[in-house]
Parts: C-alpha cells; structure tokens; sequence
C-alpha cells in the first residue's frame, strides 16, 4: 500500500523558497513584456477583476458625496450664473454663427488647395478612480475597459495634455502608465523649433528629453507636442514645457520638462483610440 | 473564520489604497496599509498561512498600483515569513512587539522592492532613505492605531494567537 503524499510540504521553509521563486519568475517575465500587449496579464487581470468592485465602490460613494456637497454649492451659486449665461449664450450663439461661416471657408479653401481632412479618432470619455503617482510606477487605474472599446495602447487625454496610455484592460476597468514613469518614452518633438526627441519619465513629477544635439535651439518655456512618431500618441498633444536646457557631458542636452497635465487632480480623462503600433515594436522585448 | 477576518482585512485595505488614490494620490507614500494587515495575520505564527496572505496581499497590491506584478506579493511574503517564524520560536504578544515586527517588516518589505527594482529595472530609486524612514514612522503610527483599536473593540491578540500549529 503506498504512503499518502503531502500536497502541502511539511517545511514551511521549503514552500518559502518555491513561492519566493515563482514570483520571482513571475516578475521577470511582466518586466520582460511590461511594454507590449496584453499576454503576461491574465492573471493580473483576473486579480483586478476579482477585487474591481472595491475601488468602484469607494469611487461611488467618494463621487456621490463629492456631488451632494458641490451640488448644494452649485446650486447657490447657479441662480446669479443663469442670469449672465442667459447673456453670454445670445452673444455665442451669434459668435457661432461666424465660425460656422469661417469652418466652411476653410473646408472650401482647403479643398481647393488639395489638402485631405485630418481623420477623426474614436474617442471615449472615462473618469479616474485610483491615481498612484506616489510609488516608483507611476499608472492611474480610470473606470472604462474593454467593454467600452478601450484596448491596450490607446493614448489618454485630457484638457491640459498627454497623461500617458492603457498598458490593461479589463471589462470595466482600466490600468494607465503615465508619461512621468520612468518606463513611459513618448515621442516628441519642439513646438518652436519642430526638433523630434524622446521624453522619459524620471520617477518624480517631471520627465526629461533625450536625444536633443548639444547645438540644437532649445529654451526654457518651449513647449513640447508628441511628435506622432512611435505609433502610439497622435500628432500635436501637448506634453509639457521645459524648464531647463543645459549642456550634457556627451553629445546631447540635459533637459528637464514640466508635464503640461497636472497628475496631483485628474479627474475626467478622454481616451483616444489609436491602435497603430507598427508590428516591429509590438514585438519587441526590452 | 480566521481568514474571513483576513479577507475583511484585505477589503478594508484596498478600500484604504483606493480612497487615497482617489483623494489624496501622494499618501500611500507615507504609509503602506497592506504591510500592517500582513503582519497581524503573521504575528499569529502559522507559516504556512502567513506565507498565503502575503502573496495574496501583494498581488492585490500589486494589480492595483503600477509596479512589476509580483513586486510587492514578493516582498510581502518575505516579511510575513519573517514575522511569521519569529513568531512561531517566541511568544511576541503586546503592543510593544507588534510595533517591534511592523517597523522591521516595513523596513525589510522597502529592503526588498529597492533591490527588487535595481536588479530587474535597473533603476535608481530616488531619495530612498528618507522614504523609508517617512514610510517606517507613519505605517508604525497607523499600524499601533488600528492595533489599538481591535485590541479594545475585539478584545483579542493577533489572529491565530492562541492556536500554534503543530509539528512547526
């Protein structure tokens, strides 16, 4: 008769060191494919999954009181308000009536110059829920997934600039790396002087440029777009300004941003859904 | 029974995580809530249990913040099998050793991500002593807190106090 096996091992110690392995190969292979799509998270999805509705729920019901309280304020507000909108919406409405006049012109102009429209891009407005800039990763965790159409890649928005792109998606959840984490290169280029580089995280509330020539013009207060050049972030979003430009000891400058998107108060965040990275990085492992 | 109570624990954590993320997004600086839950469960010297809830604290820890997953489910567990053996060899009961093993298991779990980060990322982390000794004063702060405040409502020392496990 054979002797029962234990599943548990009876030494702690040993289970200890197994654990300590597995998560250990656990990590190497999420820093090896941290970048590209979606293949090492399936159990990370799961987990978040699992506990999704804890973070949901506090967001409810922080959003809900948050509401009750500026509503009861609003509302005082919102009588001396109506009045002056009533004003200013006769003045737009005929402001509008220009534009509308001036958009046609320009369609007509453009069209006779041989210009194509730009396409439009998909988009999906999403609230964020956690917002981690504390830690060495710097991410926010936004309250649509893939059930909305988010998917990985998508670049995130909002009214003041880049804040970064989905790295995970869940049904209704989301994981955003922002552009301040170290791990987070966007492409870029200078408004001023049309310059390309690469801007990069450096693990605080800044990021730095790259691969800007020590003779290139480059000054603080230049304003930074993402250049449209790594597949990921359309063309023309603003990124940041610089804040200083100094003379590096190689070839290339030492440059520090200031992120246009303040990251201490996001709130409501537009997703764009691009989804054109080229298969020659989709591929590539660092 | 005493992992429904673990659970509620994890809960209310996260809850903590989220509700900081939401309104105050630079706090989990100062404090790390996941730590504190660890090692109450761990003071109660089951290393085969301890072991569990660190890996299950870190993952949730870990799929809700931007780290490598398996990160803090690793240094987690390293603190939870520290605490957890000390434990099972000494009799540590009281307000004194609970502080004792949290102030350590906070420095160990730092420890651990900033070698974790260096060899995997090959990263610098930036003003790492400073946040340790922040992190270690408020997680030591909130973790006698809460301690204090289950000692007094529940009346009972850590989970598994009075029930070693046999043969370990």
């Amino acid at each position: 008769m054979a002797a029962p096996v234990d599943v548990i091992p009876r030494r702690p110690t040993l289970l200890f060191i197994v654990v300590l392995a597995l998560l250990f190969v656990l990590m190497s292979l999420s820093t090896r494919t941290r970048y590209v799509g979606e293949t090492r998270t399936l159990f990370e999805r799961t987990v978040m999954m699992v506990f999704s509705p804890v973070p949901k729920l506090v967001n409810w019901v922080g959003g809900t009181g948050s509401d009750m309280y500026h509503g009861y304020l609003d509302m005082r507000r919102s009588v001396a308000e109506n009045v002056s909108l009533h004003r200013k919406v006769a003045d737009l409405t005929s402001e509008n009536l220009k534009l509308r006049q001036t958009d046609s012109d320009l369609r007509r102009l453009r069209a006779l110059l041989g210009y194509s429209e730009q396409f439009q891009l998909q988009t999906t407005m999403a609230e964020a829920i956690m917002l981690d800039t504390s830690s060495r990763f710097k991410s926010m965790v936004i309250d649509s997934g893939s059930a909305s159409g988010v998917e990985v890649n998508d670049a995130v928005v909002n009214a003041n600039g880049l804040i970064g792109r989905v790295v995970l998606t869940t049904k209704d959840m989301a994981k955003v790396q922002l552009v301040i984490d170290s791990n987070c290169s966007v492409g870029v280029l200078l408004e001023r002087t049309r310059r390309e580089g690469v801007l990069r995280g450096d693990g605080t509330r800044n990021a730095q440029l790259y691969d800007i020539p020590s003779l290139a013009d480059v000054h603080p207060g230049d304003q930074l777009l993402t250049a449209g050049i790594d597949g990921i972030y359309p063309k023309g979003i603003p990124v940041g300004t610089v804040v200083t430009a100094e003379k590096g000891p190689e070839l290339f400058k030492n440059i520090l941003v200031k992120p246009s998107v303040d990251f201490g108060s996001i709130e409501e965040v537009i997703i764009i859904h691009t989804r054109k990275i080229p298969s020659a990085v989709q591929g590539y492992t660092p | 029974m005493r992992w429904l109570r673990y659970v509620i624990g994890l809960l209310l954590a996260l809850t903590l995580h989220s509700l900081l993320d939401s309104f105050f997004p630079n706090a989990l600086a100062f404090f790390n809530p996941y730590v504190i839950l660890v090692v109450y469960y761990s003071m109660g010297g089951n290393v085969l249990g301890a072991i569990v809830a660190g890996v299950v604290a870190g993952f949730v820890q870990d799929a809700f913040s931007g780290a490598i997953f398996g990160l803090h489910a690793f240094s987690l567990t390293v603190c939870a099998y520290a605490v957890a053996t000390i434990n099972s060899r000494l009799v540590l009961r009281g307000t004194l050793p609970f502080a004792a093993c949290l102030g350590g298991a906070v420095i160990v779990n730092e420890l651990v991500i900033y070698i974790l980060v260096n060899v995997l990322l090959r990263q610098k982390v930036e003003m790492f002593e400073q946040g340790l000794f922040v992190k270690t004063i408020f997680t030591l702060l909130f973790g006698v807190f809460v301690y204090q405040l289950l000692l007094l409502f529940l009346r009972e020392e850590p989970i598994e106090a009075t029930q070693r496990p046999m043969g370990w």
